[in-house]
């Protein structure tokens, strides 16, 4: 049989003999295909969580009957409920409603879920594990999540703020409706737990838990709303559950007879036919997103595994130039050759796509088994939901870009002349071919690319962030594209420079620089696909980095305090004021003073004072306060320009009590604009004033926990008080930029290590096609130390330029992108985030160094006597 | 067993000798007995060949002898050292100082330049080249105008004379060629045989060549005959007539043959 096919013949027994050279290319397939693997998988995995919450929530249902319209405004009502409650075969009718409040026990707690005291066990999600259900409207049963967060136990009573909207408040169509309706009134309610419950099957995880109140409850307090709940959907239970996925006919009839009444499109369904169609709903849109923006990342993994392949069969193909001509010579023809190496990259292709995909089916289900560990606050599935979407795209992804990948080594191999095999054999070298066509297009895209990075940049700092960001991501791209496609033709010149000072060190350093250069097409293409991943990374950490500091300045510009709490009202100032600076956490404390004053000749001013001294420990500009003295106000240079006074002028501050002149200090802090002390406030403010704290906390505690512990201690002091924490807010902007960064980077990493298998991959290759020649060098008296020594160097030169230049790019990058985007919120502080690049650089160059071990081994290993043998 | 020691004639001391050294590749059936058990002495300031049939066994001979393959049994010397018993270390060592090397295929590295090429082995021991020794070997062999080319623009008898020049940089106690000329035409052979016999004749050194061609041997000052790995004959002062005779000899299973004057 096979002699009916000499390709596959021909094919196979060349990959019989480059079983170890293709390995290394397999593998930065696998990889890929692994990561596009896991991506699918996870998406059937957040589908599947979502099934289960949405299933959840109809608990122990039989039968599922919505109403919808297209204005949203269908609902059952109470009738309706009864009169499908005495449907023959119905057990129990729980219609679906919910309640969103502020419940706290002290200064804990915060928003959360309500769900009403089911009618029937069996259709809530929540299952009472201890005391009672509430029986009336001042009682609740929580969850023990809850219960945990809020301290509290069975015969504890929490509250309830909400607000009561007067009747006619949503319909309302006037501009002020409190003129026309009266105010809203805000209520608190006293509610005793009477009860703890359990949510199994996670049908409130995503709320962090819930709290039951009787289903009147509930509905007065939606009633209360502007907008009252809509029960969209009736959850029935009953008497013999139906067989099958259909809801019988007769069933459906009589339900919708009962439902006659209600305006809109009424759908009886079973539970698990509604929790698909919800679940189809709501995960459309969110899946598509979370995979496109995977994907994207799997794609660069994917073009950097692809580069990899390119250059493993161009060494393959220039290693067999002999064989293809000796082909040739008897009778092979070009089609016949280019077919044999697409058919072998296909083999490849299929072989690790294979291993990819189970590797990342493995993988996935590990992570979905160790995942419990951590508390995710979602109930995930146990196991990993293989679709055929999820193995067959994978593979054909895996055998199209490998098989793309050698279109060009492919048409290498027909260009070998039959008279190749009579020459003498020699290393092969890949001559780098003019390629005038590919500099042209490099060059265009380089230059424009850059343009449009430099156009989009501008606009972003003059206001126009969205076509910025649009001009500046095409360029980027676009010049991104042109660097990668040129690289060929100066990464090596590059590497020159930078081979030329390791050469210093010694001959086997110069020997490695020499052979680094040899092949400056494999060299380039080398570092080029660490070159992509580092860039990436760079220019996400640079971004991060100058996002992070950008934002620190910007926030300290404009709010100089870490904290700060507003009394309701003045008789509580000296008890909120104990309370926030006995919190620990809190460094220091001031009371700062507000009036409104006349300041010059400008009427109703708003100034702010405070003693100098107290100031100064708690803004974060003190040199700004240190320099307020009595008889003297802090302006901003706008300010004083508007006043039409110069620094140290003196401009007349005018109270209820009469007037001052106050010498004009200038500062660049916005929020100390118009300060002056307290002992001049007094002196012509009279009682018209009001006081906050400005706390400044010590930098060892987490600002949001100081931030909570001050909100607590607040809270057990008569009064109300108003908490701002600028401070963690800055804490939670930094949190939200190094998890994205984390996320990003992470993804980024695949490129990164199927790059440096492709560092491996190249010095391999090297090696065995320099087998004569380094035993040459040993036959001339090079140490087995220096042969290992100059592959180290080598690989760590390949390594080290692609992450050199890489950090170079992604920087450019990075601070290109935060000017665009970041310009609009203030001035943009450009960061080198060192840590990252260092990292970066230190982790390439240590890879390097290790992907030279196993072909260091493999060439000391060679004996001498290979440099006297005839081929 | 043939316990002959082949010995140089009029020699003074020998530069290295071997002593039943026996070289077998594989086990059992599948067995060769590549060099079955040789003694052989070759001289100091001598251009000794090694000359036989093919598959005879003389790369191998020469691959023990240099230290670059290890022997089954036997002993080989490079002046006193006894190499079977050096470790890769001192072998490197060795091969540093004391043995130089000319390969059928040249085997230059094709990213350096002639004189990069000829220095390389000093500055891989780490020391530093002799000017005048340089330009010695240089002007001996006719490469003044070549030492700034890559070997892909030397002829191949250019190429051959820069390994040549490599092999003596470090002045080495002597040097081995396994079938110098074998890739070149007869004229540039012709050309790096007369170069390798100045070396000995006029800078003094000492050169062990293997070869199969009988016109090639006729440079050398003594041709050593060997068959089915064991030494067949000593040929003092050949001439390429005796040089073919001896070859032909052996081809027709005749017994060890020993020619020229015999002191
Ligand atoms: N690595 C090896 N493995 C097995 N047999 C070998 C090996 N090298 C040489 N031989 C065998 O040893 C014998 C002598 O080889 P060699 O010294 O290369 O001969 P020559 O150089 O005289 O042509 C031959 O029969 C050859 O087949
Ligand atoms: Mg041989």
């Amino acid at each position: 049989m096979p002699t009916s096919y000499p390709t596959a013949r021909l094919t196979l027994g060349q990959m019989r003999r480059s079983v170890g050279r293709l390995t290394a290319a397999g593998v930065a397939i696998a990889i890929g295909t692994a990561f596009v693997t896991v991506t699918l998988l996870a998406g059937g995995v957040i589908t599947r969580t979502t099934y289960d919450m949405v299933a959840a929530s109809y608990a122990g249902a039989d039968v599922v009957v919505s109403v919808d319209d297209d204005q949203g405004l269908a609902a059952f009502d109470a009738e309706t409920v009864e009169k499908v409650a005495a449907v023959d075969g119905v057990a129990a009718v729980q219609p679906v409603v919910g309640y969103y409040g502020d419940l706290r026990n002290g200064g804990k707690g915060g928003y959360l879920a309500f769900a009403p005291v089911p009618v029937e066990p069996r259709l809530s999600p929540l299952e009472l594990t201890d005391g009672a259900w509430p029986a009336s409207g001042d009682e609740v049963a929580l969850t023990t999540k809850v219960a945990e967060r809020l301290g509290a136990g069975i015969g504890d009573t929490v509250t309830l703020r909400r607000t009561v909207y007067p009747e006619g408040w949503a319909d309302s169509r006037s501009e002020d409706p409190a003129a026309e309706l009266g105010e809203p009134e805000e209520v608190t309610e006293e509610l005793e737990v009477t009860g703890l419950t359990d949510d199994p099957y996670g049908a409130y995880a995503g709320y962090g838990g819930a709290a039951a109140v009787t289903s009147v409850t509930i509905d007065a307090w939606n009633a209360d709303e502007p907008s009252p709940y809509l029960v969209t959907e009736l959850l029935v239970a009953l008497d013999t559950p139906p067989e099958g996925t259909t809801v019988p006919a007769g069933l459906d009839d009589a339900i919708h007879a009962a439902t006659a009444a209600v305006a809109g499109d009424v759908a009886v369904k079973t539970t698990q036919e509604r929790a698909e169609d919800q679940t189809a709903a709501q995960t459309g849109g969110q899946n598509l997103v979370f995979l496109v923006f995977v994907l994207t990342f799997a794609a660069i993994a994917l073009l950097v595994a692809a580069m990899v392949i390119t250059n493993t069969f161009q060494v393959l193909v220039a290693q067999r130039t002999r064989t293809l001509a000796l082909l040739r010579c008897i009778g092979a023809g070009t089609g016949q050759l280019y077919r044999s190496v697409l058919l072998e990259a296909a083999v490849l292709g299929a072989i690790a796509s294979a291993a990819g995909i189970l590797a990342g089916g493995v993988l996935a289900q590990v992570a979905l088994l160790v995942a419990p560990a951590f508390d995710l606050g979602v109930p995930l599935p146990g196991a990993i939901t293989p679709t055929w979407q999820s193995v067959v795209l994978p593979f054909a992804v895996g055998i199209g870009v490998t098989v793309l990948a050698a279109l060009a080594p492919a048409r290498a191999a027909t260009r070998v002349a039959p008279l190749a095999a009579l020459r003498p054999a020699d290393a092969p070298t890949l001559r780098a071919r003019s390629g005038r066509a590919r500099l042209v297009i490099a060059i265009l895209c380089t230059l424009g690319g850059f343009a449009a990075l430099g156009l989009g940049v501008v606009l972003g700092m003059n206001g126009g962030p969205q076509f910025g960001l649009v001009a500046s991501v095409l360029g980027g791209a676009l010049s991104f594209f042109g660097v990668v496609l040129s690289s060929v033709l100066w990464l090596p010149r590059v590497a020159a420079g930078l081979g030329a000072l390791v050469a210093r060190t010694g001959p086997a350093a110069r020997l490695a620089v020499a052979n680094t250069l040899r092949n400056p097409r494999r060299t380039a293409a080398t570092s080029t696909a660490l070159l992509i991943g580092v860039t990436l990374v760079t220019m996400m950490s640079t971004g991060a980095a100058s996002a992070r500091s950008s934002g620190d300045v910007m926030l300290d510009e404009a709010f100089p305090y870490d904290l700060s709490v507003a009394p309701s009202d003045e008789r509580y100032l000296a008890d909120v004021h104990d309370a926030t600076a006995a919190t620990e956490g809190v460094a220091a404390t001031a009371k700062v003073a507000h009036a409104i004053l006349t300041v010059g000749d400008v009427e109703g001013l708003e100034v702010t004072a405070a003693d100098p001294a107290e100031l100064a420990r708690v803004v974060n500009t003190p040199d700004d306060a240190e320099r307020l003295t009595e008889g003297s106000i802090l302006l901003t240079q706008e300010a004083a320009e508007s006043l039409s006074v110069a620094a140290g002028e003196p401009v007349t501050v005018t109270g209820p009590e009469g007037s001052i002149d106050l010498s004009v200090v200038l500062t660049a802090s916005a929020p100390l604009n118009r300060t002056l002390t307290s002992a001049d406030l007094a002196r012509v403010a009279g009682d018209d004033t009001w006081t906050d704290v400005w706390a400044h906390l010590g930098g060892g505690d987490d600002p949001t926990t100081v931030l909570a512990d001050v909100q607590q201690a607040v809270g057990q002091v008569d009064g109300s008080a108003l908490v701002m924490g600028p401070a963690a807010q800055a804490a939670q902007f930094r949190q939200v930029v190094d998890v994205i960064l984390g996320i990003v980077v992470g993804l980024l990493a695949v490129a990164v290590v199927i790059a440096l298998i492709g560092v491996t991959n190249t010095l391999s290759l090297s090696v065995i096609e320099r087998t004569r020649e380094s035993a040459t060098l040993r036959a001339i008296g090079l140490s087995k130390e220096q042969l290992r020594g100059m592959l180290a160097v080598e690989g760590m030169l390949i390594a080290g330029v692609g992450a050199v230049l890489g950090v170079a790019l992604g920087l450019v990058y990075g601070w290109a992108g935060a000017a665009t985007a970041l310009s609009l919120m203030g001035e943009v502080q450009y960061a080198v985030p060192w840590t990252d690049v260092i990292v970066v650089i230190v982790v390439a160059l240590v890879a390097g160094l290790l992907a030279s071990v196993v072909p260091a081994r493999a060439a000391a290993r060679t004996s001498p006597v290979a440099a006297l043998a005839v081929e | 067993m043939d316990t002959t020691v082949y010995l140089p004639v009029g020699s003074s001391s020998p530069a290295v000798r071997a002593r039943s050294l026996t070289k077998t590749y594989g086990t059992g059936e599948a067995a060769v007995h590549a060099l079955a058990g040789v003694d052989v002495d070759f001289a100091a300031g001598q251009f000794t060949a090694i000359m036989g049939p093919s598959g005879s066994g003389k790369s191998t001979l020469m691959h023990l002898l240099a230290g670059l393959d290890t022997a089954t049994s036997g002993q080989a010397f490079l002046g006193t050292t006894d190499i079977t018993r050096l470790g890769d270390r001192e072998l490197t060592r060795l091969r540093r100082d004391r043995v130089g090397f000319v390969f059928q295929q040249f085997n230059l590295l094709p990213m350096f330049t002639a004189e990069q090429n000829i220095t390389l082995p000093v500055e891989l021991a780490g020391g530093s080249v002799d000017p005048e020794w340089l330009a010695t070997l240089v002007s001996t062999l006719g490469l003044e105008q070549r030492l700034s080319h890559r070997p892909a623009e030397l002829s191949g008898g250019q190429q051959q004379r820069v390994a040549i020049a490599r092999a003596l940089i470090a002045q080495p106690d002597v040097v081995f060629a396994d079938e110098p000329t074998g890739n070149l035409d007869s004229r540039s052979g012709a050309e790096v045989l007369s170069f390798l016999r100045r070396s000995v004749r006029e800078l003094g050194r000492t050169i062990i060549m293997v070869t199969h061609d009988p016109s090639a041997a006729a440079y050398a000052d003594r041709v050593v005959l060997i068959a089915d790995g064991r030494i067949a004959g000593d040929i003092t002062d050949p001439t390429p007539e005796s040089a073919l005779a001896g070859l032909d000899a052996l081809r027709t299973l005749e017994p060890a043959v020993q020619t020229g004057p015999v002191a």
